[in-house]
């Protein structure tokens, strides 16, 4: 026989008894394409901590330079002179402002596209430069005292990181979209110390849904995000609280009513930041003034009241612990509230997160006190209010009830108060809701959807969006041999065979071949003609996503192929591209 | 028939005296001794035109001596083997100029895992010196179809 004096076939025929072996570890050890997403949305979730790290440093640095390094924002507000206080905010948002005016030189040609734009209305494509210019101004605001919050920007960087991941890898729209929101989970997670709220506040807010196609790779970003940073840094749980606990029943009377007080405040908030924007704006002022001019305002309050200063965390760390009285939180409510409305109405580049968070710790306090001042036993401990009022706000303001009781459960580890935490939010997200429509995140979003251009890019989503171009294939009269060899390079299942023209004949599948790959007599004798399956379901680029889906059932692929009209191959449609399209469309579609 | 390896020792078809001087007179001399094969093939012609097309496609032979024109056709019903000795030694192609055993495969469409199974054991079968030498050596249909039946149970 040819095959054992030929020295040919014997070399083919160890080739193909090495490849069966090979084959067999790369399925078994290989992974399949979900599991190569929980790869990339590791990555994302390294490189958004790494963002959140680099950004975090930076902003300290920018407050030394401000103020005094070594202390907290309000702190070092106190440290100043009179003068001081009034220089130091306004400088802040002067250099913001320039930061932005020069800025837009060098993002005059890319889109203003936020994090979440690219993944609600956009294609994924977050700007590097716009991005990088809008987290520098961030950098003086925020380090320079201005009432906001800092996770905002750690959020764009670490999400505009995962785009450029997705753009490398060549990753399709829903790949792109999904990856970046995983770059938003590993910069709230970060930021928070909060895998959990991190993976659930792009899920509950940004994407509309949990289902485990998303929330799968979310929660790897979180967690990995969460890793890095606690092994580079000493993180820590970002509230310590006392042990709190539901002393007596009666107490959730009071936590319902705490529940419909946030719940129609939290409209009233968002509102008032609304009305800010735009009596800032209608004074038609440079962007340099209109910054320096918000800074100002908060100077001026930080004259008598410096804890108006910064995001409100040291504020919220002294309610918790009892460190405030409720007439002097009385004050500092007030003015917080105003300061904030003056950096976010100036349009200093940050987050309002962590002031909401701010706030409803105290109308969660004061709501206490007064309860326990005429109902001692209905509010044993009026910190416990602060800290189920910061859920209850943030539920309220952010319309997402789960990842604000998790994120307190996370910032906090205080499972003791779970049951009223849970109540109150719900009831105050319930109740917001019923008074408007719109959350902290809704709004911008709207205004940049009705500004888009075009309609959202899933709206209308076609097999041809969706399309991957050049898949693996071979030529109809490639031999056994080559058509391992090719199966061997490439992560596919089944191998798409084609004619010199291009034109779809069939697949070619490895589980046909597998039990033959240690015949060396195969490897001239078949070729891929042989053994194709012509009746391989296809499907068509003009088709929609549910007759692609379709096409799925009764098929064990995660790809089909997408051939045109004349029978041409155009590409390949991967079923995980298609699956993450559809969870999109549903959420586009949900009113 | 339980396996498509059954098939080697029960053939359709059996022709110990095939006269021809090329690959393609072969073949059409094994294809009008396969006939219909009780029913399995649907259409002959359209067996005959898809073996002779697959052969212009890629060589059908697996040793000097042994060719295995075979297709996937909607012409048959089931897996059908014809197996034909020549009475002299047959140029099938450039490479293959002493081919003696011919053995003839018409596959469903849809039988890619049958096909495989059968040409890989075929392949296997005729691995053997002696297996090849007794079939050659075989004095008439009765001794033929014992070597298939004994060696292909090994």
């Amino acid at each position: 026989m040819k095959a054992v004096t030929d020295p040919a076939a014997l070399l083919m025929k160890r080739v193909l008894r090495l490849l069966r072996w090979r084959l067999w570890i790369q399925e078994k050890l290989q992974p399949t394409e979900w599991q190569a997403t929980l790869l990339w949305a590791a990555l994302a979730g390294f490189l958004g901590a790494l963002a959140s790290l680099v950004f975090s440093g930076l902003a300290e640095g920018v407050h030394g330079f401000f103020g005094r390094a070594n202390v907290d924002v309000v702190d070092s507000m106190r440290q100043l002179p009179w003068w001081g206080r009034l220089i130091v905010p306004t400088a802040g948002g002067a250099c913001a402002g320039l930061v932005l005016l020069f800025g837009q030189r060098l993002t005059r040609a890319q889109s203003s596209t936020d994090y979440m734009e690219a993944i609600v209305i956009g294609n994924g494509h977050v700007p590097i430069r716009a991005s990088l210019v809008k987290s520098t101004a961030a950098l003086f605001s925020i380090g320079s005292g201005g009432s906001i919050g800092r996770e905002g920007p750690m959020v764009q960087l670490a999400a505009m990181l995962a785009s450029l991941v997705g753009r490398w890898r060549l990753f399709t729209p829903p790949q792109l979209r999904l990856i970046v929101a995983c770059g938003a989970s590993a910069g709230i997670a970060s930021a928070y110390n909060a895998p959990i709220a991190g993976s659930f506040f792009v899920a509950e807010i940004i994407l509309g849904t949990i289902a485990m196609e998303s929330l799968g790779p979310l929660a790897v970003s979180a967690v990995v995000a969460t890793l890095t940073v606690r092994v580079l840094t000493a993180a820590h749980v970002l509230y310590r609280v006392p042990a709190f606990q539901l002393n007596s029943p009666w107490e959730m009377g009071p936590y319902v009513v705490l529940g419909l007080i946030a719940g129609s405040m939290a409209p009233w908030f968002l509102s008032s930041l609304k009305q800010a924007e735009k009596f800032f704006v209608s004074l038609r002022l440079p962007i340099v003034a209109r910054l320096a001019l918000g800074g100002l305002a908060v100077g001026v309050m930080a004259i008598n009241v410096p804890q108006v200063a910064g995001n409100g965390y040291s504020v919220v760390v002294d309610i918790l612990n009892g460190r405030l009285f409720w007439v002097a939180l009385i004050g500092i409510f007030a003015c917080k509230w105003l300061a904030t409305m003056a950096s976010f109405g100036s349009g200093a580049p940050g987050g309002v997160f962590t002031p909401s968070l701010f706030v409803g710790a105290s109308t969660g306090f004061l709501f206490g006190t007064l309860v326990h001042a005429v109902w001692p036993v209905a509010a044993l401990d009026p910190r416990a209010f602060a800290l189920v009022g910061m859920g209850a706000f943030l539920s309220a303001a952010s319309h997402a009830p789960v990842m604000a009781v998790i994120l307190l459960f996370e910032m906090t580890l205080s499972y003791d108060i779970i049951l009223p935490l849970m109540l109150c939010s719900v009831v105050a997200y319930y109740t917001s809701r019923g008074i408007a429509s719109t959350s902290l995140y809704s709004e911008s979003l709207k205004k940049k959807a009705q500004s888009a251009d075009s309609s959202p890019p899933f709206a209308e989503t076609r097999v041809a969006d969706l399309t991957r171009a050049k898949p693996p294939v071979v030529l109809e009269n490639a031999r056994f041999a080559d058509i391992a060899k090719t199966f061997f390079g490439v992560r596919v299942t089944n191998l798409y065979v084609v004619d010199r023209e291009g034109k779809f004949l069939g697949a070619v599948s490895l589980h046909d071949i597998k039990p033959y790959l240690g015949e060396p007599d195969l490897a001239e004798l078949v070729i891929a003609r042989d053994i194709l399956h012509e009746d391989f379901p296809r499907v068509a680029p003009e088709q929609s996503l549910a007759e692609a889906l379709g096409k799925f059932l009764g098929v064990v692929a995660e790809r089909l192929p997408v051939v045109e009209a004349d029978g041409t191959l155009r590409g390949s449609l991967a079923k995980g591209d298609l699956l993450l399209a559809l969870v999109e469309r549903r959420k586009a579609l949900s009113p | 028939m339980n396996s498509p390896l059954d098939l080697i020792a029960q053939p359709d078809a059996l022709a110990l005296d095939l006269r021809a001087t090329t690959g393609a007179e072969a073949v059409r001399a094994l294809h009008a001794r396969l006939g219909t094969a009780g029913g399995a093939v649907t259409d002959p012609a359209r067996l005959l035109v898809d073996l002779t097309e697959r052969m212009t496609l890629s060589t059908v032979c697996i040793a000097d001596d042994i060719a295995l024109p075979h297709a996937r056709t909607a012409a048959v019903s089931r897996l059908v083997l014809a197996i034909g000795r020549t009475t002299s030694e047959v140029a099938f192609d450039a490479e293959h100029s002493r081919v003696r055993l011919v053995f003839l495969v018409g596959t469903p469409k849809a039988a890619v895992a049958d096909y495989l199974q059968l040409v890989a054991g075929l392949s296997r079968f005729l691995n053997h010196t002696a297996t090849r030498a007794a079939l050659l050596a075989a004095a008439d249909e009765v001794e033929f179809r014992a070597v298939l039946a004994r060696r292909s149970k090994k």
